[in-house]
Parts: C-alpha cells; sequence; structure tokens
C-alpha cells in the first residue's frame, strides 16, 4: 500500500513537471532570407542557410537556434571574389563546408532580444552573441539582426589588408509556423 | 574621308553588335545563363556601334597625324585598346541576385574582340575610299 501511495504521488509529480513545461514553437525558415555582409572593399551574399528554430518572445530562455551557412554559396557578385573567398586563404570551403551556430541562451533586452551560442567558422568556435529583433504577423514573423565579425577572431585572411577586420554582417530571416 | 570612316564604323558596329547576339544566345543554350539582366542585347549593339563610330573617328584624327603609319598604328592600338577592355568583365560585380558570376567573363570577354574583328574584316571594303 505504502509502495502504491509513493508510485502515485512520483507519477502525479512527473505529470505536473511534463505538465508546466514550456515548449516554445518551432518556426520554419522560408526561402526568403537574407544573410549578407560587407566591408569596405568587399559584400555579398550566402545564398544556402537551413537549420531549426524554436522561439517564443514571451519566453525566449525556452528557445534555441542551430543554424548553418553553406560556405560554398558565398555570391560576391564577382566570380574571381567568390573563387577567393573559397580557397584556403578565407574561408576553406572544402574543409570547413559549413558556418554553425548553435544558441546557449537567450534573453530579452530592451524591445529586442540576445543569443548567446556558439558560432563555428573555419574550423575556430567562439562564443558570441548576436542582437536580433523579432517581429510577428499572425503565423508568420522576421528575425533581424546586424552585428560586427572580426574575421581574425576566426582565422579568415590574413589580418589587416585591403578587407577590414571587421565584417558587417546582416540577418533576415522570415519564418512561417 | 570620315563620311566613309563613320559608314565603315556603323556597318562593323552593326555586324558585331549581331555577332554578340548570336554568341550570347548560343551561350545561354549551352551554359543555361545568356545574363540578359546584366548585358542586356540592346545594351550589346550599341556599345558595339558605339565602341566602332569611336574607332572611325579616331581613325580619322590619327590619319591627320601620321599620313602613311596610319593603319598600322591604329590596328595595333585598336587591339591593344580591346585587350585592356578585358579587365572589366573580370572585374565587372554583378547583382547578387546572379547565378554563378564566374561565367559572365566567358560571355563577355570574346564579345569585347567583336567590334575590332568586324573592323578588320570590313576594313579592306573600303581600302580605296579611306
Amino acid at each position: 500500500m505504502k509502495k502504491l501511495a509513493i508510485f502515485s504521488v512520483t507519477l502525479l509529480l512527473m505529470a505536473a513537471v511534463f505538465a508546466f513545461t514550456v515548449v516554445a514553437p518551432t518556426w520554419k525558415i522560408t526561402d526568403k532570407y537574407n544573410i549578407s555582409f560587407a566591408s569596405n572593399e568587399v559584400g555579398g551574399i550566402f545564398k544556402t542557410f537551413k537549420g531549426s528554430i524554436t522561439f517564443d518572445e514571451a519566453n525566449p530562455a525556452t528557445s534555441g537556434f542551430d543554424v548553418t551557412i553553406d560556405v560554398a554559396s558565398i555570391n560576391t557578385g564577382n566570380g574571381l571574389q567568390n573563387k577567393h573567398a573559397k580557397s584556403d586563404e578565407w574561408f576553406d570551403a572544402t574543409k570547413y563546408p559549413v558556418i554553425h551556430y548553435v544558441s546557449k541562451k537567450i534573453v530579452k533586452a530592451g524591445n529586442a532580444y540576445q543569443v548567446t551560442g556558439d558560432l563555428e567558422i573555419h574550423g575556430v568556435k567562439k562564443e558570441f552573441t548576436i542582437p536580433f529583433t523579432f517581429q510577428r504577423k499572425g503565423n508568420a514573423a522576421t528575425f533581424n539582426g546586424t552585428f560586427n565579425v572580426n574575421r581574425n577572431d576566426f582565422h579568415i585572411g590574413k589580418p589587416g589588408g585591403d578587407v577590414s577586420d571587421n565584417i558587417k554582417v546582416t540577418v533576415a530571416v522570415p519564418v512561417t509556423k | 574621308m570620315l563620311k566613309k570612316l563613320l559608314i565603315l564604323g556603323a556597318v562593323s558596329g552593326v555586324l558585331a553588335g549581331i555577332a554578340g547576339l548570336i554568341y550570347q544566345k548560343v551561350y545561354a543554350s549551352s551554359l543555361g545563363d545568356g545574363f540578359t539582366n546584366v548585358a542586356k542585347p540592346v545594351n550589346i549593339m550599341i556599345s558595339c556601334i558605339l565602341g566602332c563610330l569611336i574607332a572611325a573617328v579616331g581613325y580619322f584624327l590619327l590619319s591627320k597625324v601620321l599620313k602613311d603609319k596610319t593603319e598600322a598604328v591604329f590596328n595595333l592600338l585598336f587591339s591593344i585598346l580591346t585587350f585592356a577592355t578585358i579587365l572589366g568583365p573580370i572585374a565587372a560585380k554583378l547583382p547578387l541576385e546572379t547565378e554563378m558570376p564566374e561565367l559572365f567573363p566567358g560571355l563577355a570577354i570574346p564579345m569585347h574582340f567583336f567590334p575590332a574583328l568586324a573592323w578588320f574584316t570590313l576594313k579592306p571594303l573600303f581600302a580605296k575610299s579611306v
């Protein structure tokens, strides 16, 4: 009888825990995303971006991003520059085919949000914080973010030179439920 | 003389333009993209005609200075300038939505030689009058 009571209480507690666990909704990335970068000398886009996004604007702590960018999809608008960017002197697309970002913590910051996670580029993984906004319209929404990446932190290219060290990255990712 | 040269320039330009358009069609059918958003057919035609008309004026001005050596110097200059213009398509930055920009020089560079080729082809026909 005592065992049955303990079992019942445990079951009840587990049910209560699961009942109150908040799961952030999953968002599907649409094809109209824009991942662009710009510096003094070069600019361009990455054409292939994918991953999974779970995000609840009311409860960002339960949210998470796990996204990748295909390095070979870089397009600067110039064939020679594309080839150069994919070469081992810059991104080394053959050895490091993707840029990977996995969130660890998402917090609200004023009217916007901040995601902290591991950013892996060119085989170098670093903790990186990205500020972003989330604009929702019914079952659709858009994530927008602009931030700077110091290419030297990820050993991309040689320090100095014509291309500035800080690359401005702009991300616009429309999503649907 | 200038009138004849301008006619030569215009005819050469039209010929080069037609060659350019045909080449663009062939290129598009074999590689899938003729870059018509960047190299618009009307622009190809205008560029070729304008290039050959400028060449005609250049030939005329050179002939005033160089007399008998005009032909040799002009041909050399036209060839050098034609080679120099291929830097344009190599360095061109295409709109970012353009797929495979690395194929663009393969389309545009040969086109840059068409005005000079057309000029050199037709020039003998005008040799007596020019």
